[in-house]
């Protein structure tokens, strides 16, 4: 999920998420420099993150490590 | 006699330094954040580096420096706990207790530099309280007085947590390494963290995920563990983490006696062993430990600046070098010149990745250069009584330290601009409904071998059409010129020495005096100035840099008996013309054609006031463009080519109009850069419609 969306922030998002699923995995995605932003998204209770610009391999290998436990 | 105290005080100042620069940040940055997620560990960071600067200065026995950290350390204690957002007069007085002691930091370091011997004794003896350094640290105590005493502190809870786990529990020491690659250690910090808490108790993580937010890379995690699970299976839980390069949990030692052999184990163990260790599992008790220095796998070391430039000088003499052997080569016999010229190439290719690698390590980040300016446009605003948010972005961009030094003043000049003439006061935002706190942003990014700086406001402006009307009424520019100017490209006449739509000056920004300035030191570094605005919406500042800007092309030309280099990518094309024919060596300026255009043509001896030594006949022409204008500067010879290291100029010489920079070309000898831009302002070219020519008479390439 992006950090930035419109309408509702990929923060409150997560929140409300993990309010319904508490198991669910949510893997942010979020530009350079939103470093900030992204341990907020963590707080809230995103399972990991994922840095803008990835490539294909790099979206499967956070998904493989973190389904992988 | 002192040179171990010389080398500790040298390290000090350095720290010191740094911790203050960053303190000066953090402090502005705790006005807003105090309340956020990030409030307490910002406050932790705030005490930390005050704590630490106070500790090295006592062991110094610089006790003014310590009376002065200490007595901001007791406020900041009292804030910390309070947990509230501090009072602006407050974080005020923080701020000039940290100027202070940069000033103190600044004495000890001149005392450092001033007499190798007796450096210390100086320091101390010229550290003599200077009357705002005694009532500021009164009005300190006085302000941390007023605060009441905090609840037990973090260091409390703490202690509390290690009394409360059961002692029976296993402990462990929990070793994280994040990869390189990671792009951001903090949040990687703070998934460890929680993996962490998801199986036992977590003591203490070192370092707290927030103090690593501002870096990137590497990062290497220390956690004090209670929990009742295996240590692999805390292992394979971290392990699973992204980005986590290696883990290793290690049992901690029930008392300090027993762990020490260990440590000492691993210092005196061959260096190859430790990586090996944290690279697998889970080693057996007893093992080399983690505390072994040789496992940081990119240690850094401080290298003083002026050695990576000499580094560089050096790299830059070898190119110029090997470019001498390739010319003496010509002259060898054919037979020997092949094999010759092939070893030559091999070598020069080999002196160019050599000088890659310099200008690499010469790197630096942006928050070099905006890292003071929080505190800076937090003090601007509020004495304008305006409210500024500074946004930065990008502060982990890259630049060659030079191009970040030269930076330092255009950057400052374009925010004191914003904040003084951009940006309005609440009332006047207000009224024009805007939001009352204006907003600046500065916003670094990399594109390709360049590096883009944008500094963006939603203040007030500027109006073209009225620079317009001021640039035609000076005399600026032309009317002719003006007609050709895009409407979106008005705005830059602002860059036009005394031009400003500000009437009255302030003692900010002046009047009209600098973007001209601004300009002319972006372009020394081969960037470039832009500006768009509407009126009313904000103004936005690029500087298009490039990514460093020591090594250039130059147009080698002999004039008057000198030799003086041109930027070669300013340079259009060269040509040759006889003008003696037409009356004379000692032009003024002339019309030449080149590619089928009239281009005016300057004599460079003339601008120089040089005698030309050039023999009556055909000469030749260096044709320049700046900014789209195209003339031509007549020389007595072209000589050739050269890739060089341009250094600025210092004063007076910077003061030279016409001239960029200098360098010292392979044999020694030094050479003035010249300036295109400021050679067209000497001579006064001004931008005509390019004119069609009757058919050329002589145009080259």
């Amino acid at each position: 999920m992006d950090i930035v969306m419109p309408y509702k922030s990929g923060i409150d998002a997560t929140r409300e998420i993990v309010q319904v699923d508490p198991g669910a995995v949510v893997i942010m995605c979020s530009a350079l420099g939103q470093e900030s932003l992204v341990m907020e998204a963590i707080e809230a209770g995103a399972t990991d993150f994922i840095v803008k610009p990835f490539r294909g391999e790099d979206v499967l290998a956070v998904v493989k490590k973190v389904l992988g436990e | 006699m002192a040179t171990a105290q010389d080398k500790y005080l040298s390290i000090f100042v350095t720290e010191a330094r740094e911790h203050l620069a960053q303190l000066e940040g953090e402090l502005v940055r705790i006005e807003t954040e105090a309340e956020g997620p990030f409030g307490l560990p910002l406050w932790d960071s705030i005490f930390r580096k005050t704590h630490s600067v106070k500790g090295s200065a006592a062991t110094l026995g610089l006790t003014e420096l310590v009376d002065m950290a200490h007595a901001a350390e007791a406020l900041i204690f009292k804030l910390r706990a309070k947990g509230q957002r501090p009072e602006r007069g407050q974080v005020e007085l923080l701020l000039q207790a940290t100027d202070t002691l940069a000033r103190l930091v600044r004495r000890a370091a001149e005392a450092l530099s001033a007499g190798a011997g007796d450096a210390l004794p100086k320091a101390k003896a010229e550290a003599a309280p200077p009357v705002t350094g005694a009532d500021l640290i009164a009005r300190l105590a006085a302000a941390a007085q007023a605060l009441p005493d905090p609840q037990p502190a973090q260091k409390l809870v703490r202690a509390q947590i290690k009394a409360a786990i059961d002692p029976a529990l296993p402990r462990y020491r929990v070793v994280v390494q994040l990869s390189a690659k990671c792009q951001a250690p903090g949040a990687r910090a703070l998934i460890v963290q929680r993996k962490l808490k998801a199986l036992g108790t977590l003591i203490e993580l070192e370092p707290p995920p927030a103090q690593l937010m501002q870096t990137k890379g590497a990062a290497r995690l220390t956690a004090d563990f209670a929990t009742a699970r295996s240590a692999e299976e805390v292992r394979l839980a971290c392990a699973s983490v992204p980005e986590v390069e290696a883990v290793e949990v290690r049992p901690e030692a029930k008392g300090v006696v027993q762990g020490q052999p260990a440590t000492h184990g691993a210092l005196a163990a061959p260096a190859a062993t430790a990586p090996v260790a944290l690279a697998t599992t889970t080693p057996p008790r007893g093992t080399p430990t983690l505390d072994a220095p040789e496992l940081r796998p990119d240690a850094t070391v401080r290298v003083r600046a002026d050695a990576l430039d000499q580094l560089l000088d050096s790299a830059g003499e070898v190119l110029l070098g090997i470019a001498r052997l390739r010319e003496a080569s010509r002259k060898l016999p054919e037979a020997n010149a092949g094999h010759f010229e092939a070893e030559v190439d091999r070598l020069r290719r080999t002196a160019r990745e050599l000088h890659g690698k310099v200008m690499n390590a010469r790197l630096t980040p942006f928050s070099a250069l905006t890292e003071r300016l929080p505190r800076a446009v937090r003090d601007l605003s509020h004495r304008l009584g305006k409210e500024v948010d500074l946004e930065v972005q990008g502060a982990e961009v890259e630049l060659d330290r030079a191009v970040i030094e030269a930076m330092g003043d255009p950057l400052s000049h374009l925010v004191r601009n914003s904040v003084d003439h951009g940006i309005e006061r609440p009332d006047e935002r207000q009224a024009s409904g805007k939001p009352p706190r204006g907003k600046l942003s500065i916003a670094a990014r990399r594109e390709r071998d360049r590096v883009v700086i944008d500094i963006e406001d939603d203040g007030r402006g500027l109006d073209g059409q009225a620079l317009l009307r001021k640039a035609l009424d000076s005399g600026a520019i032309t009317a002719e010129a003006a007609g050709l100017l895009k409407s979106t490209a008005l705005v830059e006449l602002a860059f036009l020495p005394g031009i400003s739509t500000r009437t009255e000056a302030t003692d900010v920004s002046g009047r009209g005096v600098g973007l001209d300035a601004v300009q002319r030191a972006v372009e020394a570094l081969g960037g470039k100035l832009s500006l768009r605005s509407q009126p009313a919406r904000g103004a936005r500042f690029t500087i298009d840099l490039p990514l460093s800007v020591s090594m250039s092309n130059l147009l080698l030309v002999q004039v008057g008996g000198e030799m003086y280099g041109l930027p070669l990518p300013r340079v259009v094309l060269t040509t040759e013309y006889d003008l003696s024919a037409r009356g004379g060596e000692g032009f003024d300026s002339r019309s030449v054609i080149v590619g089928g255009q009239w281009v005016t043509a300057y004599g460079l001896a003339k601008l120089f006031g040089l005698p030309s030594l050039a023999p009556p006949g055909p000469r030749p022409f260096v044709v320049l463009e700046v900014d789209g204008i195209t003339f031509a500067v007549a020389v007595d010879r072209l000589v050739g080519q050269e890739e060089a290291v341009v250094k600025p100029l210092f004063p007076p010489l910077d003061r030279v109009r016409g001239l960029a920079g200098s360098t010292v070309l392979g044999n020694g000898r030094p050479l003035l850069v010249l300036d295109p831009r400021g050679l067209a302002e000497m001579a006064g070219v001004q931008k005509t419609a390019p004119r069609p020519a009757r058919p050329p008479v002589k145009g080259a390439a």
